[in-house]
């Protein structure tokens, strides 16, 4: 057994440091820290993505021959965590993380050459097209209905949830295109190239914290051509297994932006007054709080290191619902000592100075402006990409099979 | 021993809940909040009409002479329907303040308070959770007769509007605590008013050498007053969390996947019968402290462990009434956050769980 990196990971590391310390404009740093959500503020997060496209380091995940940047595991550790020590904003997971991966792996050579390039450029913004009101935690009985017509199939239905789609040029989306059989086997997987097609409406949903994050999509008698189809019309459950592994795969090191939120919450304690007197940093109980947490964290980096390094666990097969169960309740623990650090001065409703380049002074600090809306926002952490309910239950089944 | 509402509360619940369901429904209350009043006038007339306002004062001071189980009957009312009219701020504490000193100046603002044409607020915190009065750190300098406030005080609820202010200071460093009354008029003061996340008025004020006048007496009655305000805040959380609770299960009854309702899912079914313990423990505290207070016989701790289990059981209610409803859960548009928020403020107010659960463990 061997911990270290090799050493020349080192002269790396600091290449990328030197990189995150000088490339980013005032602006994307200023929308790195004021980042309270898993998707940052979107100007200055594509913004970001084109400087880092320009470096050549917006996909390192890819494939090289798509663009990626060839490094090894460690490579894209060392990356994500001086990522996240620099508090930059996170790139967008839809196009990156999700439909370019799919495409690589099972697109069309004609959908390859069309849409992996102005993923990269950041020209393209991908929305998630699945969840439909009525269909949530049990996706295959969603029931927005693609028929075929032509070259083209006609949509009528909705989709709900579907993560900045006010901002978002292109789809990808589950339809209905058959009730016969089981319900997974009248799926298709749609890509929409556009989404100002004729019928077709979107329409933003105010979150818990006041900001428009998620929204709702309408379609009536909207016309798109089937040529956006990816896989068989009605084997679509299949493509979207698929895509779900690049959802709610490893190796994409949480475990540092939650070591930077405690290194945060620790900056701001030694600034906080307790209400017993003397510094919160200096309390006891304080101290307990974020070393359990803490303590948390590392067995997620351990966790997190053993899978990059080729380890069996990363082979078990509750290693993804693990992942996210354990990385999603560690995300809302960390936010909510952050709240508690915050206190009184969290309570204030500041949706404007929040806003990047603001001129309204928050009444507190940066950090009390922040940390209410993280901790509203991930409560989302337990509801999205398959519940901590619907994870729990696949992660039992295989301690029943075992 | 009988821990039940007695008739006439019944009566006086009864006329304030129908008037709630009718004026103060989530929709309405959403538009209040997004409006440029801080809160409704009208439905503060109203309460003044119901006589809430004098509940909790003597009658040869003008009040009613309600005891805390009368607060409490209404104050539960006030966290179902998310009521953002200043009642704890206002009438709990610097009425109470008000109404414990037999100064001149204080008699008429506290007869003001009650008919309703005058707001009081009451300037406490200063930013660490100072929950005990012996931790407030605001130094009043005197000057002649009066005194002088310089420092911060936050999160003082009305504190934009009030026509007076309740600020509590030290009497020279180290000195003993006052309560001092500051009018809206008074020089070298500057409040910053903002909404909070459970749609309340509130505000910082920076006092710099700001005119004071000291209430003589007020400052005996503090511990009972800030005792009572957390009953009555808590009331309001208590209520909050059967809102909660009631809404939640109805959703989890009706809300179908695979089939059937998420209700039949043993994790959903056992997270509800969760939430229906601690709202059951959070009430029965409630009820009981309340008794306590009203016989004389509630101690420091009992205040503690009612504001400490309060505040932890209604975090838990409020995070597993969104995660049971998912996305929706998430929305501005439900009012299942709104009433998280406002669970979420009570425990932040006064002292978190986190404090008060402490000062329990002190013995
Ligand atoms: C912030 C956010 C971003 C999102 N982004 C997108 C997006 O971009 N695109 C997209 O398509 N969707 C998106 N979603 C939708 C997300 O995938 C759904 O919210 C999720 O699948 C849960 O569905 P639901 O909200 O309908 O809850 P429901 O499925 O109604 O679940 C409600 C509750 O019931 C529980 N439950 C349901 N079934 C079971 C079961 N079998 N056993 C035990 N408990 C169960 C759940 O765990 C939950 O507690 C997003 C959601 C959020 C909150």
């Amino acid at each position: 057994m061997n911990i270290d990196f090799a050493p020349e990971l080192e002269d790396f590391r600091a290449q990328v440091a030197e990189f995150f310390a000088t490339a980013p404009t005032p602006a994307i740093r200023e929308a790195g820290r004021k980042t309270t959500s898993v998707f940052a503020p979107f100007k200055e997060c594509m913004e970001w993505h084109r400087i880092l496209y320009d470096k050549g380091w917006v996909a390192p995940h890819w494939p090289e021959e798509y663009g990626g940047t060839g490094w090894s595991v460690e490579q894209r550790f060392i990356f994500a965590e001086e990522y996240r020590k620099a508090d930059l904003p996170p790139l967008l997971p839809q196009s990156l993380g999700m439909v370019g991966p799919l495409l690589i792996d099972i697109g069309t050579e004609e959908q390859k050459a069309k849409y992996l390039e102005p993923i990269l450029k950041g020209e393209d913004f991908w929305a998630q097209g699945y969840s439909e009101p009525n269909s949530g935690s049990d996706l295959a009985s969603l029931s927005c209905r693609a028929e075929p017509d032509g070259d083209d199939y006609i949509i009528n239905g909705s989709k709900i949830w579907t993560t900045y789609a006010h901002h978002a040029n292109r789809m990808f989306m589950l339809v209905r295109t058959s009730n016969e059989g089981k319900k997974q086997q009248g799926i298709t997987f749609l890509l929409l190239d556009r989404v100002d097609y004729p019928g077709m409406e979107i329409r933003p949903i105010v979150g818990l914290d006041g900001f428009p994050e998620q929204c709702e999509v309408f379609f009536e008698d909207c016309r798109v051509p089937q040529s956006g189809r990816v896989g068989e019309e009605n084997d679509g459950w299949s493509v979207a297994k698929h895509l779900l592994k690049h959802e709610r795969g490893g190796g994409n090191a949480a475990s540092p932006t939650l070591m930077r939120y405690c290194e945060r919450a620790r900056a701001a304690a030694a600034e906080t007054l307790s209400p017993f007197g003397g510094k919160l940093s200096e309390d006891p109980v304080f101290q307990r709080d974020i070393g359990e947490l803490e303590a948390d964290i590392a067995s997620l980096a351990h966790f997190e290191k053993l899978a990059i390094s080729g380890h069996e666990i990363a082979r078990d097969p509750a290693f993804p619902s693990m992942n996210k169960t354990i990385n999603s309740e560690l995300v809302q623990r960390a936010s909510t000592l952050m709240a508690q650090v915050s206190g009184v001065d969290g309570l204030a409703r500041q949706l404007e100075a929040l806003r990047v380049g603001s001129n309204v002074e928050p009444l507190g600090s940066e950090f009390d402006l922040i940390s209410m809306p993280l901790y509203l926002n991930s409560r989302a952490t337990t509801i999205y990409a398959g519940s901590n309910e619907v994870q729990r239950d696949l992660i039992a089944r295989t301690v029943a099979g075992s | 021993m009988d821990f039940s509402f007695t008739e006439e509360q019944e009566m006086l619940r009864d006329g304030v809940g129908k008037y709630l369901e009718k004026n103060y429904d989530f929709e309405t209350r959403q538009a209040l909040v997004r409006s440029e009043e801080p809160w409704s006038q009208k439905a503060w007339q109203q309460f003044a009409e119901f006589g809430l306002l004098a509940l909790p004062f003597a009658e040869e001071q003008g009040g009613l002479g309600g005891s805390i189980s009368d607060c409490v009957a209404v104050a539960e009312l006030f966290g179902k329907h998310l009521v953002i009219e200043p009642y704890a701020a206002s009438i709990m504490l610097a009425g109470a303040a008000l109404a414990a000193s037999d100064d001149g100046p204080a008699q008429d603002w506290l007869e003001k308070v009650i008919a309703g044409e005058a707001i009081a607020a009451f300037a406490y915190e200063e930013g660490a959770g100072t929950a005990a009065p012996d931790m407030v750190a605001m130094i009043a300098e005197p000057v002649g007769d009066a005194f002088t406030l310089t420092g911060e005080k936050r999160l003082v609820v009305a504190g934009g509007e009030a026509d007076c202010l309740i600020v509590v200071a030290r009497r020279g460093e180290d000195g003993p605590l006052g309560v001092f009354l500051v009018e809206k008029t008074a020089q070298r003061m500057e409040a910053r008013s903002y909404t909070t996340i459970d749609g309340r008025s509130a505000a910082n004020i920076r006092f710099d050498a700001t005119p004071a006048t000291l209430l003589d007496g007020a400052e005996a009655a503090l511990d009972r007053i800030l005792a009572h305000a957390i009953i009555v805040q808590s009331a309001e959380a208590v209520g909050a969390m059967g809102a909660l609770l009631a809404l939640t299960s109805d959703y989890a009854m009706t809300r179908k996947q695979f089939g059937v309702p998420i209700g039949t899912f043993q994790a959903v079914a056992h997270r509800l019968a969760d939430m229906k313990i601690a709202y059951t423990k959070a009430r029965a505290t409630l009820l009981y402290t309340t008794a306590m207070a009203e016989s004389g016989a509630v101690k420091p701790r009992d205040i503690a462990i009612l504001k400490g289990q309060v505040g932890k059981l209604g975090k838990a209610v409020g995070e597993a009434a969104i995660q049971t409803h998912g996305g929706v859960g998430m929305t501005d548009e439900l009012s299942v956050s709104h009433y998280h928020k406002r669970l979420l403020a009570c425990d932040a107010m006064f002292g978190s769980h986190d404090y008060h659960l402490r000062v329990v463990g002190q013995g």
